[in-house]
């Protein structure tokens, strides 16, 4: 199998990924309203995240093959642990400065709402748990990967995977456009309180 | 002091009833659909009881002055009405307001408009709907759906939610409800929260190829139907929507005032507002007249106007051009207004040409619904049964 069926594949599902991430990754991007270079920064911090996910997950189903999808018996639990994880983070980061940014008392508005190292930490843990999660195209990656027979192809597999679905994370950054309307900013904070709360629901279904 | 006349028609019997004229015509057009049916008393009294309760209602829009007072009655009987007529036809069609895993199958589910904003990003990903309705044949079929909310939006921006939406009424109604609300001051930021909640169903939709609005939150389906509870999870959506519907369409619209489920839920109202952006009607103040008193801030119903607005000498893109902010105000200092005309005269002009496409919309949805309501009131009171 060439190089280049990890990028198709990508390719060809990579807007399903980005469903994926969306409602993790753009409440951030809006919350924060950095500019377009802030956004790329934050991006490429999330996209590491799930490259260390993705590289893995390649280098697990290089060494134990198709036992990797026998133990899908235990996806529901991994993705509810998974999902519980996301919700805490997106509850977190919604209520962090959530006073100052969204009920007026606008001491720091125009300031930016997280702190350096949050906002270096925080982007990249959701990359991570967003690249764990088990979407059908990360699914199908499993199979396809499993199929190079050897640890160095199933990596090199999902990392192209990672460079073809990548594509559709390009125009994210171009929120920052936008940056100077206060509203947008409001609106990601209360956006990443409501995927939270989905998430958490969604994780304590998936485990009971 | 006795508010000056702004308007050409107020208080001019003459011109009302000659600007009323075209609408008469328009609203036998879209009551009747051709020559009126008269063919069974219960008809005839449907009929003429909905005919002149519009013609009323326009008329006293002109000739008073007032906007929304009259408006809000339009609106309020068209939800309730709305809501009678599903359900009784629901009921006739599957015995219960209830629906099952067949009807959903068998793709039986009417399409609202506030699916709409779940279905554009499954459609670019997939190339398919994801709602369990059909896509053509009859009102309530996606196609006609998005086709209305298309041409509403462009004529009218969110103007939708004021006078064509038939949830809207329900907490414009309970709004209503109490002469001076409780609770005084809400803080406008909650207008922006309609907009988070579009952003997370789009993207969650998009995610689970489910619309997760219909599915999970929305409380109209109080009064039109719901899944039948077989699951705990279904159990678990029907304490959300019931919950979402007492808070937000009862309690907090009596408490305070405000249209609390469409101003801080609807997705579709967010997306609406985007489209006030685009649309050739919106309201605006007249700084000069202005007297900074603040009441058109309290009458606003959707928290579309702040301090800031003013001065900006507009509301924030989340109004649904109710007109309550132009009744309330004793300066005629705000008024709608057509854009890229001066701020500061044709008023009439403005309205008028404003107020012929709304109450239109009014007449299409309410027309033909309040008809059929009449008829089931009657057979309500000659049967005592509802369902016959
Ligand atoms: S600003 Fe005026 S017209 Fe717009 S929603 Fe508020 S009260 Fe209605």
């Amino acid at each position: 199998m060439g190089n280049s069926a990890g990028f198709l594949l990508g390719l060809s599902t990579g807007v399903v990924c980005l469903a994926y991430c969306g409602p993790v990754l753009v409440p951030y991007l809006m919350g924060e309203a950095k500019s377009i270079y802030g956004n790329i920064g934050s991006v490429i911090l999330f996209l590491i995240g799930r490259l260390v996910a993705y590289l893995m997950i390649g280098l697990l189903s290089g060494i134990i093959g198709s036992r990797l999808l026998q133990l899908s018996a235990l996806k529901p639990v991994f993705m509810g642990i998974i999902y519980i994880l996301l919700a805490i983070m997106l509850v977190i980061y919604g209520l962090y400065r959530f006073q100052e940014i969204c009920l007026g008392r606008s001491r720091l508005l125009g300031k930016k709402s997280t702190s350096r190292r949050w906002s270096f930490w925080l982007p990249m843990a959701g990359g991570f748990a967003t690249g764990m999660n088990l979407c059908p195209p990360f699914l199908l990656a499993i199979t396809e990967s499993i199929k190079t027979g050897e640890i160095a192809g199933s990596i090199l597999f999902f990392f192209t995977f990672f460079l073809g679905t990548t594509v559709y994370f390009i125009p994210l950054p171009f929120i920052g456009f936008f940056r100077r309307q206060q509203a947008l900013r409001i609106i990601g904070k209360f956006a990443a309180i409501l995927a939270g709360i989905i998430y958490l629901y969604k994780g304590i279904i998936m485990i009971i | 002091m006795k508010k000056p006349r702004v308007y050409a028609t107020e208080g001019s019997i003459w011109k009302s009833i000659l600007l009323t004229f075209p609408m008469i015509l328009l609203i036998l057009l879209f009551t009747a659909g051709g020559p009126p049916d008269l063919s069974t008393p219960e008809k005839s009294i449907a009929f003429l009881t909905t005919f002149f309760f519009l013609i009323t209602l326009f008329f006293l829009i002109l000739y008073t002055g007032k906007t929304d007072r009259y408006r809000a009655i339009g609106f309020v009987t068209l939800a309730l009405f709305f809501a009678l007529t599903f359900i009784v036809n629901l009921i006739k069609a599957r015995g219960s307001m209830t629906f099952s895993q067949e009807n959903l199958l068998a793709c039986e589910i009417p399409f609202c408009h506030i699916v709409t904003t779940m279905i554009i990003i499954p459609a670019v990903i997939t190339n398919s709907i994801i709602f369990p309705g059909s896509i053509i044949g009859g009102f309530a079929s996606i196609a006609s759906m998005l086709v209305i909310v298309i041409g509403v939006s462009l004529a009218l921006g969110r103007g939708f939610c004021s006078w064509g939406c038939f949830y809207g009424g329900w907490d414009d109604g309970t709004s209503r409800l109490a002469h001076k609300p409780r609770i005084k001051k809400v803080n406008p930021v909650f207008r922006w929260f309609s907009f988070a909640v579009l952003l997370v169903i789009a993207l969650i939709s998009a995610m689970t190829l489910n619309p997760a609005y219909c599915d999970w939150l929305c409380p109209f389906k109080t009064v039109t139907e719901f899944e039948k509870v077989t699951s705990f999870s279904i159990l678990m959506k029907t304490i959300v929507f019931l919950s979402l519907f007492v808070a937000l369409v009862i309690i907090l619209p009596v408490l305070t005032g405000k249209r609390f489920q469409c101003t801080t839920l609807c997705p579709m109202g967010a997306l609406l507002s985007l489209t006030n952006k685009i649309n050739a009607f919106d309201v605006r103040i007249n700084k000069e007249n202005c007297s900074s008193c603040e009441k058109c801030v309290k009458a606003c119903p959707t928290l579309s106007l702040t301090a800031e607005d003013m001065t900006a000498g507009r509301p924030s893109i989340t109004c649904m051009k109710c007109g309550k902010c132009i009744d309330a105000c004793t300066k005629s200092a705000i008024h709608y207004h057509i854009k890229g005309t001066p701020n500061n005269k044709n008023y009439s002009w403005a309205r008028n040409l404003f107020l012929y496409p709304a109450f239109l919309l009014l007449v299409v949805f309410l027309g033909g619904t309040m008809q059929s309501g009449i008829i089931l009131l009657i057979n309500l009171i000659k049967t005592g049964n509802l369902i016959y």
